[in-house]
């Protein structure tokens, strides 16, 4: 094989992986995983940092017009940020993963649910339970008892996983996670030019140095 | 081999073999940051799954923090589009 790069060790030097990243992903696609995922590293290349980041900023401007009207405490705002930042992941998405299709619908439910919190008691708590008795009686077959009580809790921890087989479940995971890193990663950054530039134009032109990236 | 098809088969209709698994947690560990864990040994797949699920809460609370430090920012900030395009290229 013409390509190294042979242990993934993310985060190591992202000039480099990012390059390395996209090659594999382009040519040794069809190795892993039988082919089943175009790109198993697509949240890793830096195409997808940067429609993620405009994606980033647009919804975060959204939220910043429309709480600057309203007063709220700093969670509330970053909840907003928070919320945006994964409604913009989910989309990066492209809906191909359960994850991302129950973070978008979800915004919906949500909508709703506080319409109906009076009539409707909330439904995540026993869902919870139904989920888990449902499971047990179905019966992973390939899956012995402790590792099911481990996929229990993944599968609350994923967005929209409760209910899947565990193959399924495992593969929606790897994404997940990959994604997670890719937001935080652009949350990052975003926070830090935001800061740079927040200390560019206080300091105007007094002599405090701007050593405000750690 | 043969053996591991014929129990997928009496299981029920799925057709999960353990080598799937083995491989889709495999990946999986591959992702996660614990250095002690990385493809070194064979390590159990219950603990991969305890280490994932670690690993997706601290990435959850970071993304929180993250958050709530980017809210703050965006109090102090006036977002010219100015600065909107200085971020952008600081980004890109």
């Amino acid at each position: 094989m013409a390509s190294t790069s042979s242990s993934t060790t993310p985060a190591a030097a992202e000039v480099e992986e990012r390059g390395r990243k996209r090659k594999r992903a382009d040519g040794a696609g069809s190795t892993a995983a039988g082919g089943a995922e175009a790109q198993p590293s697509k949240w890793r290349t830096r195409r997808e940092h940067e429609i993620y980041s405009s994606k980033l900023l647009e919804a975060i401007r959204l939220v910043r017009a429309g709480s600057s009207s309203s007063s709220g405490s700093g969670a509330t705002r970053g909840r907003a940020v928070r919320e945006a930042a994964d409604r913009a992941l989910a989309v990066a998405a492209r809906g191909r993963t359960h994850w991302s299709r129950a973070i978008l619908a979800s915004r919906r439910r949500r909508f709703q649910a506080v319409r109906r919190a009076r009539l409707r008691a909330p439904a995540t708590p026993p869902s919870r339970h139904n989920a888990a008795a449902s499971a047990a009686a179905t019966g992973q077959g390939s899956s012995a008892p402790p590792l099911a009580e481990k996929a229990r809790m993944l599968g609350w921890l994923v967005p929209g996983c409760r209910r899947l087989s565990f193959p399924t479940l495992l593969e929606e995971t790897t994404d997940y996670i990959e994604a997670l890193q890719m937001q935080v990663r652009t949350m990052a950054a975003l926070a830090e030019a935001l800061s740079a530039i927040s200390a560019n134009s206080s300091s105007g032109g007094a002599g405090s140095s701007n050593s405000s990236a750690a | 081999m043969s053996s591991r098809r014929s129990r997928s088969r009496q299981s029920g209709s799925s057709r999960i073999t353990e080598e799937q698994i083995s491989e889709l947690v495999s990946k999986l560990q591959d992702l996660l940051p614990e250095a002690r864990l990385q493809s070194n040994a064979r390590v159990p797949s219950a603990r991969v799954l305890q280490e994932t699920c670690n690993y997706i809460r601290s990435l959850h609370q970071e993304v929180d923090d993250l958050s709530v430090r980017l809210s703050e920012l965006l109090e102090t900030s006036d977002m010219s589009s100015a600065q909107v395009a200085i971020i952008r290229s600081l980004l890109m």
